[in-house]
This record gives structure tokens, sequence and C-alpha cells, in this order.
């Protein structure tokens, strides 16, 4: 195989993993940059940028001094980028991809050329957003979630990032379609879905509520490309009044229609950002404790409850559009039936700890970290859920609060925690965990000094949406001081994330080298050679029970691999 | 003697390039248009009305005395300010230096300074916001590219242009939803804007018939055709009544 055709337009899922994988870390970085500059113009607003203020150009900070316009962009692009470009690349395509096949003892994806094409289309899609900060304009700056009206009229940008969008769409449905063929025909033999791992039942399901919710988003985004280019009202009202001027389109559109198609995507895509994050933490929790997972075919109904519950919660977001007493009850009703799956599977995890030696190592100190912080993050959820609290909540600093603590210190913390742990899988070497304890509890600490004053902001009514921090809002006086200790804290994470860059080449090229199975792991990824070659296995996988066989009775060792018989 | 030649040697170059400027930029005529614009009758209510600034209370601390509205501005003898004059058809058709100082608009007590304005197309427009408070200046144009730029209390400057003519477009404030200011491109120099006195000059005009309208933002344009037969001052007196109201 030439270089072209093993490293950049691979067909191998492991090569096209580590791609996902290395995008999603490259956009996260990105997006993190992003926040950093918006989180220096809610500490020091009007304050020019140091550094690179000059470099930004006048239509975006003159004299270094950010514009609200370009935080808005900046705004728009940090939920788009850390949502669509790092998290779920890293976690459902990088994770996925390289993980999965190797789980459920397949020698590669279904369909290798699509799993290509997915990738590619990611990059795409990927490389518009970017580029659109660039346009006349700037880039899309009506929120990640484009609501309309405001979006159908903003400026070119907006259009790149409905193209990006689509290309991002298209990507992720052709990548479900593949793990869920994949799961379903190319498991090993014996391995039934009661024998798979949590991981790849998180995977699985995270594939259908892609595949099931992201084309009534395509399908909207198409609508609103219309509206923006072809004179078409999809989310135009009659009579818009624009800037005191009635905006001359045909209108008889319903700016609604928008809120209901987005929110039917990014409710489930919510649990997109989780369950993938929640099936590493599975793995490694029932690995570092040595014992079977508490509860595996209670948490695995949950999943699959959670699965469809996410799709009959969506317009939660959106209780204060006016829709109704009827509908909101509905809506609040389902969202309070969902938290008990959620509820199930943190519950799982964390009894999975009762009783253990567990082995504190890096991956699963960040895995035991994402329980307590995923925690906050549900628990801060439940008001928003509810309709009267939500009134007074929504769009306040409380909401970026809860959904940080789910996604940052949740997710991202168990995306930490997957690194750490199968980097040695790929690598064949063991990450530093000098360095990675270095990494760890810095971040934890400026995780929680970042997103808990959040809260406090929140209950005092901050909007979500000021670009100077609320500072020229009197009742906001009392709480903007917190904005300084949020924006330090952020970039002390920034400094926090430099041991994991250093120990990730470091190990790359000088890590502890290791063998097959150094976690001494049950599930069969670990009886493939590290790295695995092309095809995975150098042996035949027959399984012969169930994914956590750990400390099994009577065993020499206390863990027996998923395609071990265990000793009579 | 090179000494005793080179002063002269240095006027001859002057005049040289005297007698080539003045070629350049053509002959130069003495002919103008004086006038003085009047309103003939009641001030509406809502004129009156002083407005309330209290929403942003950076901008009510700004005033002391109550701010009237800008849209009829009289003088003393009902003379009109914030009328824009200018010569509508008539000129020769050639194109005219554009000025390189800018035109400033001022955002100063949350008002803009002036309130109606008048620049020549791709000249400088320079935007300042003495207020010292978030602004932002929405530019309304149909033919020319709009911009909405907000400014923060701590940007103080921005600079435009209008790359085409166009007859009169708004600018506002979205955060103050009670600043207006009016603008035209221009594609000739013959304009001018009244102060409150209602008077206005425009010279420089070669003989010849010209059209010439004003026009106020609530009431609209009346024009005069004047003709100017060397270097004389002709006059034209505007008076404009209330609109009638359909019935």
């Amino acid at each position: 195989m030439g270089f072209w055709r093993k490293y950049v337009f691979s067909i191998d899922h492991k090569v096209i993993g580590i791609q996902y994988a290395v995008t999603g870390l490259l956009f996260l970085s990105c997006g993190f940059c992003l926040m950093m500059l918006m989180r220096w113009q809610l500490a020091y607003p009007g304050q020019p940028i140091p550094f690179i203020g000059s470099w930004l150009g006048d239509t975006r900070a003159p004299g270094g001094i950010m514009l609200p316009d370009f935080y808005n962009q900046l705004g728009a692009m940090h939920g788009t980028i850390m949502v669509f470009l790092g998290v779920v690349p890293l976690a459902v395509g990088g994770f996925g991809n390289f993980v999965l096949p190797l789980q459920i003892g397949a020698v590669d994806m279904a369909f290798p050329k699509l799993n290509m094409i997915s990738y590619w289309c990611l990059f795409v899609g990927g490389v518009i957003m970017l580029g659109s900060f660039f346009l006349p304009g700037g880039a899309a700056q009506s929120g990640w979630t484009s609501y309309a009206p405001l979006a159908d009229i903003a400026p070119t940008g907006q259009t790149a990032w409905l193209f990006g969008m689509i290309f991002l769409i298209t990507s992720s449905l052709l990548g479900s379609m593949n793990f869920i063929v994949t799961t379903i025909q190319l498991r090993a033999k014996g391995l039934t879905f009661f024998r798979l791992p949590f991981f790849v039942w998180a995977q699985f399901v995270t594939s259908f509520l892609l595949l099931l919710a992201f084309p009534p988003l395509e399908a909207a985004g198409v609508l609103q490309l219309m509206d923006r280019l072809a004179g078409t009202s999809f989310f135009l009202p009659t009579g818009l009044v624009v800037s005191g001027e009635i905006l001359q389109v045909s209108g008889g559109g319903s700016p609604l229609l928008w809120q209901h198609l987005f929110w039917f995507l990014a409710h489930p895509e919510v649990y997109v950002l989780i369950l993938p994050a929640m099936g590493i933490v599975a793995e490694i929790i029932a690995n570092n404790t040595r014992k079977p997972l508490w509860g595996y075919r209670s948490m695995v109904y949950s999943v699959i409850v959670l699965g469809f519950l996410s799709f009959v919660v969506w317009a939660h977001h959106m209780f204060i559009t006016g829709m109704g007493t009827v509908m909101s009850s509905f809506f609040q009703t389902t969202t309070m039936i969902m938290s008990i799956p959620s509820v199930i599977l943190l519950s799982c995890l964390f009894i999975s700890l009762y009783g253990a030696s567990i082995r504190f190592n890096t991956p699963m100190l960040f895995a035991l970290a994402f329980l307590p912080m995923f925690g906050i993050g549900g628990l801060t959820g439940l008001p928003l859920g509810l309709s009267a609290p939500d009134i007074a909540l929504h769009d306040t600093y409380y909401v970026i609060g809860h959904f940080h603590y789910i996604v940052a210190p949740g997710t991202i913390f168990a995306l930490f925690a997957g690194i750490y742990y199968w980097f040695p899988k790929a690598t064949g070497r063991r990450m530093s965990e000098f360095l990675g304890k270095l990494h760890f509890w810095p971040s934890l600490i400026f995780m929680n000094g970042v997103f808990m004053p959040m809260f406090i902001q929140g209950f005092a009514g901050v909007s979500r949406r000021l670009a100077d921090g609320g500072v020229t809002y009197s009742f906001a006086g009392n709480v903007t001081p917190l904005n300084r200790m949020m924006s330090w804290s952020a970039w002390g994470l920034a400094l926090a994330q430099l041991p994991f860059i250093i120990n990730f080449f470091m190990s790359m090229r000088s890590g502890v080298k290791v063998g097959n199975n150094p976690w001494h792991a049950t599930t069969l990824e670990w009886q493939a050679p590290s790295p695995p070659p092309h095809g995975n296995f150098t042996q035949d996988i027959v399984v012969s029970h169930g994914p956590y066989e750990y400390s099994v009775p009577g065993q020499k060792e206390d863990f027996l691999p998923q395609n071990q018989p265990a000793e009579a | 003697m090179r000494n005793s030649l080179f002063p002269l040697k240095k006027t001859s170059h002057l005049a040289a390039t005297l007698i080539v400027a003045a070629a350049l930029a053509g002959p130069t005529f003495a002919g103008s248009i004086t006038g003085t614009v009047k309103y003939d009758g009641p001030v509406p209510a809502s004129m009156k009305r002083p407005l309330r600034m209290d929403a942003d209370p950076g901008c009510a601390m700004k005033h002391t005395d109550p701010v009237l509205p800008e849209g009829l501005v009289l003088g003393e003898g009902q003379t009109l300010g914030n009328v824009f004059v200018q010569i509508k058809s008539g000129l020769p058709d050639k194109e005219y230096p554009v000025p390189t100082e800018p035109v400033v608009l001022d955002q100063n007590g949350c008002k803009y300074s002036p309130h109606v304005i008048g620049l020549m197309v791709n000249q400088p427009f320079k935007i300042l916001n003495s207020d010292g408070l978030l602004h932002n200046v929405h530019s309304l144009p149909k033919i020319n590219t709009g911009f909405n730029r907000a400014m923060p209390g701590a940007v103080k400057e921005a600079e435009f242009k209008f790359s085409k003519p166009e007859f009169m477009f708004k600018v506002k404030c979205d955060v103050h939803p009670w600043m207006g200011a009016y603008i035209a491109v221009m594609s000739h120099p013959y304009f001018m804007v009244t102060g409150p006195d209602g008077k206005f000059t425009i010279d420089g005009l070669a003989p010849g018939t010209y059209e010439i309208e004003v026009w106020q933002e609530k009431l609209k344009t009346k024009s005069a055709t004047v003709t100017i037969a060397g270097d004389e001052a002709q006059t034209a007196d505007f008076t404009f009544t209330p609109p009638q109201r359909k019935k």
C-alpha cells in the first residue's frame, strides 16, 4: 500500500479512527481557543486582547478590542466546532471506529470505503466551517442553534455554516449506518448481543440516534439555505420587521418550525455526546475495579430506553416559546421519565465501585471524575426540564453551566480516559502516569473553576448572550467579578492541557513498550496485537462468555478474556 | 551668477505649475444659488415630546435638559434646519474630484451629530463614539452595501466608504431606537445641509439652468428651476407646509 492509501485515503478502520480522533482533538483545541478569546472579552470587556488582538483585523477587533459581532461569531462557532467537529468525531468517529470492530472481533467495518468517505465528508465540513471566518461579515453568528429568523437574515457566514453542516450530517449518517451494520453483522462467533461490551452497546444506540435524528436537521438546513439563497420563506413570517423596516419576503413561514426541527436533532445529539462517554467509562471502571459491571443488563436496557426517550423530549428546550401548557406538560413529563434510565446508568457505575480494590491509574481517575461531574450536569438539568423554573433560568448562564458539566468535565474527561486507556492498543506504548496525573488534577480543579460560578451567575439572571459579561447591567453587578475567576480558570485549564500534549507526543516515540494486554482486560480488543495489524487479529476469535469476567473464582488470573474458555 | 538665477528659476517653476494646475482643474465659476428654507405650519405634538432615553441610564445621564426629536428643527422665524439641498439636474456630466478628508458622524449624547449628512462617492465616512457607550451603527442603503457595526464604549472610531451614488438612506442604532440619521451619497459636490437658520448657498456653478431640490425627512421634497447667466448669485427660497392628511 502506498503512503496515500495507507495514511490519507485509508480504508482501515483503525487508521480512519485515528484520523477522526486527531481531527477531533485539533478541533477541540480550536474550539477551546475561540472560547479563551471569548473569556477575555467577558473578563475584561473593552480592553484590547493581549498578544493576538492586533492580528484579528479591524472588522473583528479594531485596536485589539473585540467587537460584539465577532464575539457572537466566536460563540456560534465554539458551540458548532465543539459539538459537531470535536466531541462527535472523537467520541463516535474516533473511539467508535478504532475500538468497536476490535471489541466485536471483526476484521474491519462492514463498509470500509463508506467509512473513508464518511471521514472526508467531516474533513470538508470542517474546512468550510473554519474558512467561514474569512468571509465578508465573518462566520455564522446566530448561535450554534442558528435560530430563524435571525439566521435567515444573517451575513454570508451563515450560508457557509449550512453547507458545512450538510457535509457534517452526511458524514454522521454514513458513519452511523456503518456502525449499525457492523455491530449486527460482523460480531465474532459466540458474541451474542448480551455478551457485547457496554461500549459497543453505547455506540450502537448512538448510531441509531444519529441515523434517525440528523435527517430532520439536514432537511431543515436545506430549507434555511433556500430561505437565504432561493427567496423562499420556510422560516420567515409575513410582516417580519428588521431594523424598523418590513422585510420584503413572501412570508408565511414559521420560525418555530426551525426550532422544532433543530431540537429534534439536538436533543438526541446530547445523548450522542454522552453515551459513547458512558461506554468508555464503563469499560475503564470494570477494568480498574477488577469486577464485572454492576447491573450490566439494566445498563443495556437503560441505554436503549434512553435512546428511545431522547426522541420525545426535544421541546423542553422551547418552554418559553409559548407553545402552550399541554405541550409543556407532555414534554416535561417525558423529560422527568428520561431521568430514570440516566440515574440507573450512573447508579450502576457508582455501585460498581463498591467493595472494589480500585486501581487509581490515569484513565481511572478521569473515569471516576466523570461520575460526579456528569451527576452535577444531570441534576442541574432537572430544573430546566420543568417549565416553571425554566422560565426563569432559560438563556442564563445556568444553562451554560448545566450542559458544560455534561460535556466538558463529563464527556471530555471520559474521552481523555479513553485516550489514556486505549493509547497502548493504538501505539504499543503506554502514556506517562506522572504526566497523566499532572494533567488530571489541575484539569479537574480548573474545570470546576470555569463552570461552577456559572450557576451563581445564572441564578442572578445573567443572560448567556451578553458580549460584555453583563457589566452594563446593574442587576449583574454582584456576580460579574466571577467572570475573571472563570476566565483565569479557563486559561489555567489551557495550561493544564500541556502535560497531556507533551505526554501524547512523547509517549508515541518513547513511552514504555507494553504487550497486547497491559491493563489485564477481558474484552476482545486486547487479544489483538498492539498496534493491531491490517485485519486485526492473528487468531480466530470465538467468544465463550460475557465481557467483564474479572476476579472469577477458581481462575489463575483475575481476568478471563472473552475468547478464552474458563479453566475447569 | 548662479545665485542670481536660482530665484528666477524657482519663480518660473511655480508659475508653470500654477498654469498646469489651472488647466487641469478646468475653469472656475462664481455663479451661486442662495436661499432660505422655512416651515409654515404648526409643530406636531410628536416633535415637541422629549425623547425618553431612560431605557439606557448611560444616555439619560448625559442630558440635564429635555432632548427633543430632530425630525423638525426650527430656527427663529420658522426657518428649517436639517434640510438637504442639492443640485438635482443641470450639472455637466463629468467626474468630480472626491475630497480626501472624511465626513464625520458622531454619536454624542445618544444622538447622531449631524442628523443629516451628505458625502461623495468613495469619500471617507468616519463614525465616532464620543459617548463611550455601546452603540451600533446600522446603515440601511438599498444600492450600496450596508453595514451593521457594533461600537462598544471602548471602540471610538470606525471608517467606511460608499461606492455608489444613493440619495437618502437611514442610519440607525439598534441599541437606542430613537437614534437615527440620514445619509445622501452624491456623485457631485453641489449640496449642503441647512442649519437652524434655514440658509443655504451652493456656489461654484457655471452658467446654466439647474434644478435645485430641497429634502426634509418628514416633509419630503420641493424643487425649483434656477438659471445662472454668469458670475451671479441667484436666490431660491422654499417654504414647506405640513403634509395633507389622506381623507
